[in-house]
């Protein structure tokens, strides 16, 4: 087992006042090369849930109850220097929108190239060609124009791209994706779940993916976790969640998907 | 005021050969709009679609006279507003108002839901100050919320509710016209879902029509009367909401089959897409859809396609127009 999370529970330290969980009782294992998919409406919990998992969470954020093991590795009592071996390499982490996790007065090329020299011993000129090399593998056109460009000059579907080629240049055993899709046109949505179909199916990767997109949860997942208030309330096969959803939130939350061909709101 | 007729079917608002350019660094032109036409009628969704850059906002901020068209007019009542200057443009926001994507970024922070809800009245003199609490409590009921707000400040709402202040505001004036950008893009489905379900009440009940600018295909599929296809400023389709699956511009269908579904079933028919919106500065001759079009031939690189209608009130600027996806 890859990943392993057991009655976990997240708290916030607040001021003078004991530590009040946000995320409770979060159960659910992940294989290798498997893809689970955490949906939920804004504030149930599951950006915490895979921060967590990232030993990122916000200031005053930790682990407070059940357990969560990588690869045979306790999170919860890992060190610092335990969580940077881990980061970046063998669990790396794509945001809504890459850009804005780029330094906006370095040329792409020049973050990539110090991103990997700060985990392997290479040198420049290595580092660079390990880089284009990526780049040309998420489908970026021209990948030596894209290295010489600032984030600003991308478009969202580019910089979301090279966001997962730096995100998997080390071959993770796990890939977070928070939003990956959430603030692409359609056409660029459809696009870079090519792309995440690439690295999970294609390459091996396990990935947990938090969406409230729940078409392309479904699309992309083998199982689905549906969070509410910080508690799960249901979690199973996707195709499973899908068509015979138990819960009656997400009766509720699938009754609320608009769908074309669906029964509409208006004559 | 004048009274509305409920959901009748008379034009009120004509948008004719609208063409918008920008100057551009180094003497280049940026044309955001190009001889975008469309009505849209008391009572009914008109739905503008299509991906970013594709000059929809830039159509709503002309359609809200916000700036003037380079060409083309924009007739209200047969008016054309984009003529209006001073006192009388200013009068025709009583006609037409709007809402936006981020509620928390159209509202004062310092002002309490009362004032926000009721700030349009008083711009045009239609409220005095101790009526104020009362018009603000009857604009709340109306959208669903409790009329304690009035006291409340944005940031004590939720995203949904902030919204529903926002559609309160555009309804104080009783305008025929809301134009709403992207109005519940930033909302959770069930939110969305609930906020829908207010604009269609609102509009039986009022007889509004609204001009909504989406992204999402599917929602305008089950809530738009009809539907505005655009891309790189052109328009490529319109067709009627319901009908949406019988479109048959590439483009159009393109974006269909880009929609993500819970029917696992469907996710399967998905395709992709290929390369990116090109630059507006440089639109290619013919057919703006000619470099991604799968189906292009000679003639898209040559000569652009007028909007021609191939059914009643489906049209289609293509030279190749599809047979329907469904």
């Amino acid at each position: 087992m890859l990943l392993d999370v057991s009655h976990l529970e997240i708290s916030y330290a607040q001021k003078g006042k004991e530590p009040k969980p946000t995320v409770h009782d979060v159960t659910f294992s992940l294989e290798k090369g498997e893809v689970l998919a955490i949906v939920g409406e804004s504030g149930s919990g599951k950006t915490t849930v895979i921060r967590a998992l990232l030993g990122c969470l916000p200031v005053g954020g930790q682990m407070t109850g059940g357990m969560a093991s990588f690869d045979g590795q306790d999170l919860r009592t890992l060190p610092e220097k335990g969580w940077q071996k881990l980061r970046g390499r063998d669990i790396s982490m794509i945001f809504q929108d890459s850009g804005s996790m780029m330094n906006p007065v370095q040329t792409i090329g020049h973050q990539y190239v110090e991103f990997l020299r700060t985990h392997e011993k290479m040198t420049k000129s290595e580092a660079r060609a390990m880089a284009v090399e990526k780049l040309a593998l998420m489908n970026l056109p021209s990948p030596e124009h894209i290295m010489d460009s600032y984030a600003f000059e991308l478009s969202g579907g580019m910089r979301q791209r090279v966001g997962i080629a730096m995100a998997i240049t080390f071959q993770p055993k796990l890939l977070l994706a928070d939003e990956p899709t959430s603030a692409l046109d359609v056409t660029t949505q459809a696009q870079i779940a090519g792309e995440l179909t690439y690295v999970t199916r294609g390459l091996g990767t396990a990935m947990i993916i938090v969406t409230h997109n729940i078409g392309l949860a479904a699309a992309l997942s083998d199982r689905i976790l549906v969070m509410a208030g910080g508690r799960v309330v249901e979690y199973g096969a996707s195709q499973e969640v899908m068509e015979h959803p138990q819960a009656d939130y997400t009766k509720s939350l699938l009754a609320s998907v608009p769908e074309i061909g669906g029964r509409r709101y208006v004559e | 005021m004048s009274n509305k007729a409920h959901a009748t079917h008379d034009v009120i608002l004509r948008v004719e050969d609208v063409t918008k350019k920008f100057p551009a660094p180094g003497g280049q032109e940026l044309t955001a709009c190009s001889h975008v036409s469309f009505n849209v009628r008391a009572g009914e969704t008109v739905a503008i679609v299509g991906e970013s850059g594709c000059g929809k906002t830039t159509l709503l901020k002309t359609l809200m006279n916000i700036h003037p068209p380079t060409e083309g007019r924009i007739l209200f009542h047969g008016e054309d507003v984009t003529k209006l200057t001073g006192e009388e443009r200013r009068e025709n926001y009583r006609h037409i108002q709007m809402v936006f994507q981020d509620p928390t970024a159209a509202f004062d922070p310092k002002m309490r839901i009362r004032d926000i809800i009721c700030e349009p009245l008083e711009n045009f003199g239609e409220v005095r100050a101790d009526e104020k609490e009362e018009k603000a409590r009857a604009l709340l009921r109306q959208v669903e919320l409790p009329e304690d707000f009035t006291d409340r400040y944005p940031h004590n709402m939720s995203g949904g509710q902030r919204q529903r202040v926002a559609i309160a505001r555009a309804l104080a004036l009783s305008p025929e016209v809301i134009a709403c950008d992207e109005a519940t893009s930033a909302l959770d489905v069930s939110v969305q879902d609930r906020i829908i379900r207010l604009l269609v009440r609102l509009q039986e009940e009022k007889g509004i029509a609204y001009v909504f600018i989406c992204h999402d295909l599917a929602l305008v599929s089950l809530f738009a009367h009809r539907v505005v296809i655009m891309y790189l400023g052109h328009v490529m389709e319109r067709i009627a909401g319901a009908e949406l699956q019988q479109a048959c511009h590439p483009y159009t269908q393109a974006l269909l089959r880009s929609v993500f579904s819970t029917d696992m079933e469907k996710n399967q028919h998905i395709s992709v897409l290929p390369g990116e919106i090109p630059s507006p500065l440089d639109i290619p001759v013919g057919c703006p859809f000619q470099t991604r079009c799968p189906v292009a031939r000679d003639i898209c690189h040559r000569e652009s396609p007028g909007l021609r209608e191939i059914a009643p009130g489906h049209f289609v600027a293509c030279h190749e127009p599809q047979a329907p996806l469904a």
